[in-house]
């Protein structure tokens, strides 16, 4: 997927101009706001996995008639499911610890981008203690973490993508990316809308990670200056135009459309 | 005792045959009690599951009464509308409606936990779970059974948290055709109450188990939850177990012989988890045939023919019995009451053909070691012949000392008046041709017994006193036996005269009907066809002996 560079010309160019103009330099950093859309087309892996009768994740499971078929998919919380991270130009010093709290089945957040050596602080939330786990990770091999405990784990200095699990907690899966030129990360509202907070002026590029994959377009957005604020909403980002899942389809189909029964059809000889 | 031997052999076979019986009987009952067994716990095991999952129908089921409620509805919608934050009005509304709910519920029917949780996951209210009181960012958005319920779905999970939670969630709608508002969770602990419950209901001995340990165990009456532990060892096989690791159900396991096990996976996060439930039962095998016994209740005991069985033994010790008595006592009694008789003297020798068997040849037998005896002068407490014991008591009547046995060809032949010197009646062997033959005398022939009277005068040769008188017989008019006692009688008188011994009033009338009477007893007993007497001096007395002729 090519990026496809945020770039305005003519009038809009003009229009962003006076867009940029009018919102007020309130802080020392630029601000780029920006949307998703498409993202209840995205399947939360761990939630799609389980509604599969093969992985006897339950005895029953029924919808609900009222609740809208659009409604009834696995689709993520993106508010700590889907990242959006400014990738700058160079690579990026790592920031400030960041704490993933640990707790009610899952981390928060579920996908990080981090550049490599941020140290991520897991704090367990929990009543009862979790044992996480890197996969495939020799630095970061199960242990517990007790009720309130916390483990600290830095980001690999390889850029790629890290899964974390917990062996007393299958639900519970994270993925933390570690990537080199990235500057900022933010989360959207359940609506989709983000804010991300970019600490000087550049070029950089908007990219949405899920379960620790890119999705969506890379919007490349500049910076002219640390006040600057840039409203992005106007192109969202879609992170998944793919068509819905058949099964959803079918559970839209209202009782009276079902295929006729043998004698209810037509015979021949019939007016 | 023919009988007798074939009625202990049919015995034994029977007895044999039964004992085979037995075993086989053992063998076929354990394999039946084994399958029987695996069969009851498959059974049970589903029983536990259709259980499980017909109780998180119901549990979902009243759970409704929480979904429609319209305070939790829409505190629930405030919530979710709020990202930042749950607002606390929205917390304390939703509180107070699941309190109120929840007290209107029977007791028995009530969760251990119920949460209500808004679109974010977050829970906004809850009861029961008293490890997230205060907590203010606790959620529960993690779990896909959660997820679910807020995208729409009814279901159940199995979690293992801190303890093994059954859970089931159902979506909350503030407003139709919307998303839901959130979701309303039940949950109830998987405890020994829980397992106690879930046992009285399906009739089996249950143990939940996570993480290699047993969680809770229920068991009907009779069966010791302790027997349950035995599972914590068994359960680190699983693993190689392809139908437990494939299909969630163990094959039956035996622990020790003494408890059958059958493992199930819980549905939910908990199969991935490892997670499940065991049934057990005790195996009723037998360890051998008198194992039955231990088995046994009274009803079974009851419903054995133990009449038949007693009828069985009855019978066959009467037959047993009756045979002994037909062959073993009532032979016995004859030969004990003929040998007494012949101890008594009131026979002189038993008659073999009065017996059967054994006893015949006994008999016979005896009668040829009396004769042998006879022949040999008699024991210490015989002592020799008494002719008063074999003839009476007769006054100046001669005593037999002796009989004589013709030898082959000796003695008299046919059966015309032949007159036989008694010198030539030589002693015989006696019928049992394995006795020893008799010592010759001298002046007797070789092959005749004889035995001396005590009274018998001397005469004859020079070792015996026997004399031998060659002309006895008198084969004239007179029929021979009397010719040849009247040539007897004179001799006999004769010789007593010789001797020196009275015979005033010894007449041949006395004479004859005592050669009578011991010639008659003589050939009963040999079965001789008559019996030669002729005289002989011993130890200074007359003496008479009698010869048995078989001829």
């Amino acid at each position: 997927m090519s990026p496809r560079r945020f770039s305005l010309g003519g009038g809009a160019r003009v229009l962003a101009a006076l867009l940029v103009l009018s919102i007020p330099a309130t802080a020392a950093a630029a601000h780029v706001k920006g949307r998703f859309e498409g993202f209840r087309l995205l399947q939360n892996p761990v939630w799609a996995e389980a509604k599969d009768p093969k992985n006897h994740g339950y005895s029953f499971r029924e919808p609900v008639p009222t609740v809208r078929a659009e409604f009834r998919r696995p689709f993520p919380y993106i508010p700590k499911e889907l990242c959006l991270v400014a990738l700058a130009q160079s690579p990026q010093k790592p920031p400030k610890p960041i704490t993933v709290s640990v707790g009610g089945g899952r981390t928060t957040p579920v996908t990080i981008v981090v550049p490599p050596g941020t140290l991520l602080s897991f704090k367990n939330t929990d009543a009862f203690k979790h044992r996480l786990y890197g996969v495939g990770q020799k630095t970061f091999l199960a242990g517990d973490t007790n009720k309130g405990a916390t483990r600290d784990w830095s980001a690999p200095a390889e850029p790629g993508t890290y899964e974390i699990r917990d062996e007393l907690a299958p639900s519970l899966r994270m993925w933390i990316v570690s990537e080199p030129n990235a500057a900022a990360h933010t989360f959207p509202s359940m609506k989709g809308e983000f804010t991300v907070e970019v600490p000087e002026a550049g070029e950089y590029t908007l990219q949405a990670y899920f379960s620790g994959k890119k999705v969506g377009a890379p919007l490349p957005v500049t910076i002219k200056n640390e006040a600057q604020d840039l409203d992005a909403s106007r192109t969202p980002i879609k992170v998944n135009d793919k068509a819905p899942p058949p099964e959803d389809k079918a559970a839209d189909k209202p009782d009276d459309k079902a295929e006729p029964k043998e004698a209810d059809k037509p015979k021949e000889g019939d007016k | 005792m023919l009988l007798s031997r074939f009625w202990y052999v049919l015995l034994g076979l029977v007895l044999g045959l039964a004992t085979f019986m037995l075993f086989l009987a053992v063998s076929m009952y354990n394999r039946a009690s084994t399958r029987t067994l695996g069969e009851s716990l498959s059974s049970d095991s589903q029983v536990v599951s259709w259980y499980l999952r017909d109780d998180a129908r119901q549990s979902s089921a009243r759970l409704i009464q929480f979904e429609v409620d319209q305070d939790i509805a829409r505190s629930l919608q405030k919530s979710s509308d709020s990202e930042s934050k749950v607002p606390e009005d929205a917390r304390d509304k939703t509180l107070a409606a699941m309190k109120k709910i929840n007290n209107a519920i029977p007791k028995e029917d009530q969760f251990d936990a119920v949460f209500a949780v808004d679109q974010a996951g977050r829970v906004v209210g809850q009861l029961g779970y008293e490890q997230a009181s205060g907590q203010a960012d606790f959620e529960l958005g993690g779990y896909s059974v959660v997820a679910d319920a807020l995208r729409g779905y009814i279901r159940d999970d199995t979690l293992v948290l801190d303890r093994i939670y059954r859970v089931v969630a159902r979506p909350v709608e503030a407003d139709v055709g919307s998303l839901p508002a959130g979701a309303i969770i039940g949950a109830r602990i998987m405890d020994d109450r829980f397992a106690r419950e879930l046992s009285a209901r399906t009739g089996a001995a249950i143990a939940f188990y996570a993480n290699g340990e047993r969680a809770s165990s229920g068991a009907p009456e009779g069966f010791a939850t302790s027997q349950l532990d035995q599972i914590v060892g068994d359960l680190g096989g699983l693993d190689k177990d392809d139908e437990y690791r494939d299909k969630g159900r163990s094959k039956m396991r035996t622990i020790g012989g003494l408890l059958g096990v059958q493992y199930s996976r819980l549905p939910g996060e908990a199969w991935a988890l490892g997670a499940g439930f065991a049934v057990a039962r005790i195996p009723a095998t037998v360890d051998g045939p008198f194992g039955f016994f231990k088995v046994a209740d009274d009803q079974d005991k009851h419903k054995a023919n133990l009449p038949l069985a007693i009828g069985v033994a009855v019978v066959a010790a009467a037959i047993g019995m009756l045979l002994s008595v037909f062959e073993h006592t009532l032979p016995i009694s004859l030969f004990k009451s003929e040998v007494g008789k012949l101890a008594r003297g009131d026979i002189d020798q038993l008659t073999p053909s009065r017996f059967r068997g054994a006893f015949r040849k006994l008999a016979a037998d005896l009668n040829d070691g009396i004769d042998q005896m006879l022949a040999k002068g008699g024991g210490p407490r015989r002592g020799p012949a008494d002719m008063k014991q074999v003839l009476g008591d007769i006054p100046d009547q001669p005593q037999m000392s002796a009989f004589s046995f013709p030898g082959d060809g000796a003695g008299a032949s046919g059966s015309g008046p032949v007159h036989t010197p008694p010198a030539k009646v030589l002693p015989t062997a006696p019928s049992n041709p394995r006795l020893p033959k008799p010592p010759t005398r001298g002046g007797a022939p070789a092959g005749h017994l004889e035995m001396t009277m005590p009274e018998a005068g001397a005469g004859g040769d020079e070792e015996t006193g026997q004399r031998s008188r060659p002309e006895l017989g008198n084969w004239g008019a007179a029929p021979p036996d009397q010719a040849e006692w009247h040539a007897v009688y004179q001799e006999f008188v004769g010789l007593k005269q010789q001797c020196g011994e009275n015979t005033d009033g010894f007449t041949y009338e006395k004479f004859e009907q005592t050669l009578k009477k011991n010639q008659e007893a003589l050939m009963n007993r040999h079965g001789a066809k008559r019996v030669k007497f002729s005289v002989y001096i011993k130890d200074g007395k007359a003496a008479l002996k009698a010869s048995p002729l078989k001829d």
